[in-house]
């Protein structure tokens, strides 16, 4: 098994997931790149902690009237799943169709909006558009529920065509009012009473009450509409029908997913993936599992190019480092605490800036929240008694014959954290930092708690650096 | 006044889960209000008379001390049109001064960079609390937000010291140098910033001593935090946090009275400090909440309405009444709420032009009539 | 078959409480209800992690005056909770409440005032592990059941343990993270085996003696029931939480009746909408039972959706008039039942 196997497993379980430990990496090695890949793209049961025991355990979870609490119970599956792809999936749809609590008061609509991009998640990119359209969350967030026959609200049908599907300039004015009429009536049950609930941020007198689509027929305009140069009396499935056809949406989409899994900024070879994903994309009918399978079995994707070439965002920081440590694996006290710290990162599940979503990429780092970023990492990390990171060190002293240097010890952590590669400057600091500690022996019958905490402390400085704020 | 411009601050109190005006400033004499709150309503004999018509809630004795002082500035009917009910919702239109549409740039922030364009004091603006406020927020505009300002900075929770020396030190050289990366400069540039800015914060505690004893609640202490950093002449100009929660839907009287006594305490605690240390001509501070609540009580407390009271107390600020208190009548109500009658971008763009000397048009999002309560 | 349905089954009488994220009057996750000998109804606020500092127990009557509350407040402190599950009251009206986060039984009368605490994390006699449901015999004998332990450990009121049975397992006797507890007027003891999906029957002293239920959603199946109560006529009321509804056996364990909730406002909840008269005509214009999309298809999603029904149903009791209580802690009420008089 070469190194460089194991250096682009990693890459892709980065990528495709929250990362993997070097156990997982061997195993998935053996495995084999693209039987991986497909057992990313095709997932079976997540496995993941149990609603029951999250339920009885977070009174706070079960009635899901709290922000926090919604953001909290998402991380534990994030955390917990098998299926990473599935869940990394859900996160770019809530990336992309960015809905904002603020507006909604209302968590548990939310998180069944998470579960109808997970549904969805890399399926057909018509069908993900439909149920988008009938989501109460997104129908509250962009006025839809204000969108009737006769007096329409253009909000939803503008941001459909501008922030979900083609982009801006690819569309006339004429068209987003088009679309508009054809999404009138869809809008949720009991709307006027659910929507002063919203406005004024109501839990009385027995808690939320969620939400579900309603469609109604009298509210529909079903004259004739001409969109994008198209006429008939269409309907919002109509629409969707036409845009999903765009060569507009095709390169948004797949732009999209590429920034997201593969690199920050498109050079010239990532243009040529893009690419080939919309050609896959039009091939298989907009389905995204087979738009992913062209980017990650593509030789872009496997080539130096792309690798840390993502800034990683607080929500694959948080739940990385934490699936790493191996805490948090069944109820856990303080755990509502866990999305808090993705929001002081400056990625509030559910708490988007604006409807554009996050700005990411070196945007998602201020020194606020750079801060954060290295003291929560590090207190997951630089704790010997995480589960994890003792299984790390029981790793690192497997394979060795003496007590570890400074250097020897960057080497090794640097290598089961990624492996990273470090920059001649950060390597230096570290080893000085590691020599000033002391050697580390971690040889059975010698190792002791010190050696242990030592390690530690170099895993906490280690997950400090420039470079591991890459993915 | 010999005071500069650049030495002058604003201190922002947010009083979150929206405040009950009726019951901070109480028309007393106005029998409407006890038919309206026959069960959270203030007995007249409990209320801190200001004239023959209005008076303090019971719990702001040290609020009513700095009013004779002539240091309280109270704006009553503040608000905004199309008045939002929603916690989220109408906290963001305060911090961004967009109503109509999900911003997001806070009005802070574009103070603090109007402050210092070039970002060379990345401490311009401190929040003490966690995570940052939405009106602190603004690209590129660096905001410290300090949960403690003993332990604040990278890594808190290394406890052995030497240990956590080593860190920093590590760090610093991480950090450092240049790199023929943008993204890995940009990174470089942003560390040394947060290390700046922590090693700076740390000293305020180290050289503050004062005779004031704060009490230990969150606001006196977030407050004490705030004199700090003010006496230790950072250069911070912008200072914020925030106390609640004054959602009283139930228990109302207990619930806001313990909150308004902890307020009350806390400022007028923090005025006595600034004056020992020479600083009180410097200070503004402005007290906010997202919304009023109902004029009819519910039976334990008051539910979501709108029209608010604002304060801004200083030495430097005309101390008495603006915008005019609104009346309960039926007819003068607006859907069951008190009726703003000016706009919080009013108090805004005062603050903004006539203490801080910005253009207040970009600030606020507009032009706004202001007010006198700065002295000039 | 009609009548052997009819026989033993409850109807609605009402709603009580309110929603609330303030101390005083309302319910903020509430999680058991107790009675005193003077009339006044208690209720166990546990809380969430937001409102964590408010947990306390309110008092009511059942003419739904609010007549104040007591606690110790949130903490470690002696007498203080953390995440407290159940209470019972004594004949002096001490009231006992267990708290699973910090393994003890905390006691207090009704002015707050601290009686005495004990238990900690273990296994030993006297020890707990995450104690849930308890209940108070007539011979003021505590039965405490313990989540983390899988058994029933009997004390007195003065924290002495009388013993205890049961370990880990789905056989007779055996549990998995068992939850609530009930006794019948014989001094039976039902214990709801929370995640064997099932209620099991012992003598006083812990020989077992039946076992109801089986996993599922039929009639007489259960989902994780939390709470068991049982009438002077041997009927076994049963908070089936998981399926967010309660069920109604025989004295036999046959089934007899089910109930999916039909919350109506409380007097409560009648002073909300009266000074919010835009939620109060919105309100009166919706319908509260809608039909749902497919997708919304397991009772904890349909409860989220349908105000009335049950939603986390987490204790049943009976007070001394044998009314039934349901305590829904995601809903923040309780609805109260009363077997027919037939």
């Amino acid at each position: 098994m070469s190194n460089a196997d194991i250096a682009l497993m990693a890459h892709l379980m980065r990528r495709a997931g929250f990362g993997a430990s070097r156990n997982e990496l061997e195993q998935k090695v053996a495995q084999g790149y693209e039987s991986v890949v497909e057992d990313l793209l095709n997932p079976g049961s997540p496995n993941a902690m149990p609603d029951d025991l999250i339920r009885r355990f977070h009174v706070d979870m079960a009635e899901m009237r709290e922000l926090n609490s919604a953001g909290a119970y998402w991380i534990y599956r994030m955390v917990t799943t098998d299926n990473p792809l599935e869940e990394k999936m859900a996160l770019f749809w809530h990336s992309l169709f960015a809905t904002g609590y603020s507006k909604l008061n209302q968590a548990r609509s939310l998180m069944n909006q998470i579960d109808t991009f997970r549904r969805h998640s890399m399926g057909s990119f018509h069908t993900l558009l439909v149920e988008l359209s009938k989501d109460p969350a997104m129908i509250i967030w962009l006025d839809n529920n204000d969108n009737h026959k006769g007096d329409i609200n253009e909000n939803y049908g503008r941001e459909l065509l501008e922030l979900f599907s083609m982009g801006i300039g690819n569309y006339t004015e004429d068209d987003v009012k088009e679309c508009a009429r054809a999404f009138t009536g869809w809008t949720l049950g009991n709307a006027e009473y659910m929507a002063t609930r919203a406005s004024r941020d109501s839990i009385w007198p027995y808690s939320r009450i969620a939400w579900h689509f309603q469609y109604r027929d009298h509210d529909h305009d079903d004259g004739e509409k001409t969109f994008l140069g198209q006429t008939g009396n269409f309907n919002g499935e109509d629409i969707i029908d036409i845009i999903v056809r765009q060569e507009a949406s095709a390169r948004f989409i797949c732009t999209r997913l590429f920034q997201f899994f593969a690199a920050d900024e498109v050079t010239e070879a990532g243009e040529a993936v893009i690419s080939d994903m919309m050609a896959t994309y039009f091939d298989s009918k907009y389905e995204i599992r087979s738009v992913l399978r062209t980017l990650f079995n593509s030789a872009y994707f496997k080539s130096d190019d792309p690798r840390f070439a993502r800034v990683k965002g607080p929500v694959e920081l948080v739940v990385g480092a934490v699936r790493l440590a191996g805490t948090y694996r069944e109820p856990t006290f303080g755990a509502d605490q866990l999305a808090r710290y993705t929001l002081y990162m400056g990625q509030g599940i559910f708490q988007p800036p604006s409807v554009e979503g996050w700005h990411e990429g070196s945007e998602w780092i201020d020194s606020g929240a750079l801060v954060e970023r290295v003291n929560f990492v590090g207190k997951e990390l630089g704790d010997p008694r995480n589960p994890g990171v003792q299984a790390l060190i029981d790793r690192m002293s497997a394979d060795v014959d003496g007590p570890l240097s400074g250097a020897a010890q960057v080497d090794a952590c640097a290598d089961l954290l990624g492996p990273i590669v470090l920059s001649d400057t950060t390597r230096t600091s570290l080893s000085e930092f590691a020599g000033e500690q002391g050697a580390a022996d971690l040889r059975e019958g010698s190792r002791t708690e010190a050696d242990d905490q030592r390690i530690a402390n170099l895993l906490r400085l280690l997950t400090a650096t420039r470079e591991y704020q890459l993915a | 006044m010999t005071t500069t411009n650049k030495s002058r601050s604003l201190v922002v109190i947010q009083l979150a889960g929206a405040n009950d005006p009726l019951n901070t400033v109480i028309p007393y004499t106005d029998g409407l209000y006890y038919d309206f709150r026959p069960n959270v309503g203030i007995p007249t004999d409990q209320v801190i008379p200001i004239d023959g018509r209005l008076g303090f809630n019971p719990n702001m004795a040290p609020i009513k001390s700095l009013w004779d002082e002539g240091k309280v500035a109270m704006v009553n009917g503040i608000g905004y049109p199309n008045p939002n009910r929603s916690h989220f919702r109408s906290m963001d239109i305060w911090h961004t001064c967009e109503p109509e549409k999900v911003a997001s740039e806070g009005w802070l922030g574009r103070v603090i960079r109007d402050l210092d364009p070039q970002g060379q004091n990345v401490i311009t603006g401190v929040n003490f609390g966690r995570g940052l406020p939405r009106s602190m927020g603004a690209p590129g505009v660096p905001v410290a937000s300090v949960g403690n300002l003993e332990t604040y900075g990278l890594f808190p929770d290394v406890e052995e010291e030497r240990i956590r020396g080593l860190c920093l030190d590590a760090f610093g050289k991480m950090y450092g140098g240049t790199i023929q990366d943008a993204v890995m400069d940009y990174l470089g540039q942003t560390g040394r910033d947060a290390l700046k800015g922590a090693d700076i914060l740390r000293t305020a505690p180290e050289n503050y001593s004062s005779t004031v004893e704060y009490a230990d609640n969150p606001i006196a202490q977030a407050l004490k935090n705030a004199a700090q950093v003010m006496t230790a002449d950072l250069g911070t100009r912008i200072y914020y946090t925030q106390h609640g929660s004054f959602d009283t839907h139930g228990d109302e009287v207990k619930v806001q009275g313990g909150l308004w006594q902890q307020v009350s305490g806390a400022v007028s605690d923090f005025m006595a400090d600034l004056e020992e240390h020479g600083k009180s001509d410097e200070a503004v501070v402005l007290i906010w909440t997202e919304f009023g609540r109902r004029i009819r009580d519910n039976g334990s407390g008051t539910d979501h309405g709108s029209g608010g009271t604002a304060f801004i107390i200083g030495n430097q600020v005309n101390g008495g009444f603006y915008g005019e208190y609104p009346s309960l009548a039926d007819r003068d109500q607006l859907d069951g709420d008190l009726h703003f009658n000016n706009d919080f971008r009013s108090t805004y763009s005062t603050i903004a032009d006539q203490w801080l000397g910005l253009d207040a048009v970009p600030i606020v999002n507009g032009q706004f009539e202001q007010w006198d309560f700065i002295r000039s | 078959m009609t009548t052997a349905v009819a026989a033993g089954a409850v109807e609605y009488l009402k709603t009580i409480g309110l929603t609330t994220n303030q101390s005083g009057r309302g319910f903020t996750n509430p999680y058991d209800c107790a009675f005193t000998s003077d009339g006044r109804i208690l209720i166990l606020n546990r809380c969430d992690t937001v409102r964590a500092s408010l947990v306390r127990i309110g008092m009511m009557n059942w003419e739904e005056d609010y007549l104040g509350e007591f606690s110790r407040g949130y903490g470690r402190g002696d007498g203080q909770w953390i995440f407290p599950v159940a209470m019972a009251v004594d004949n002096s009206t001490v009231v006992y409440v267990t708290d699973e986060q910090q393994h003890r039984i905390t006691a207090l009368d009704t002015q707050g005032n601290f009686v005495r605490q004990w238990g900690e994390l273990g296994t030993d006699s006297g020890q707990m592990n995450a104690p849930a449901g308890i209940a108070l015999s007539g011979d003021q004998t505590l039965y405490v059941v313990e989540q983390g332990n899988n058994r029933v450990q009997r004390f007195t009121t003065s924290g002495e343990s009388l013993g205890m049975w049961g370990e880990a397992g789905d056989g007779p006797g055996q549990f998995n993270m068992p939850w609530g507890v009930g006794l019948d007027s014989s001094g039976n003891v039902y214990v709801a085996d929370w995640r064997n999906d099932r209620v099991q029957k012992f003598t006083a002293d812990g020989q077992f003696m039946a076992s109801y239920g089986s996993s599922g959603t039929g009639d007489g199946q259960f989902s994780r029931p939390s709470g068991v109560c049982v009438d002077s006529a041997g009927y076994i009321y049963v908070s089936d939480w998981g399926n967010e509804r309660v069920q109604i056996l025989d004295p036999d364990g046959g089934f007899v009746q089910l109930l999916r909730g039909q919350a109506t406002l409380s007097k409560w909840a009648q002073d909300f909408m009266s000074v919010n008269p835009d939620e109060r005509n919105t309100r009166e214009m919706s319908n509260l039972t809608p039909e749902l999309p497919a997708h919304l298809d397991t009772p904890y999603l349909i409860s989220s959706q349908i105000e009335p029904y049950f939603w986390g149903p987490v204790s049943v009791r009976l007070d001394s008039e044998e009314r039934l209580y349901v305590v829904e802690s995601n809903r923040h009420r309780i609805q109260v039942y009363q077997r027919r008089k037939d």
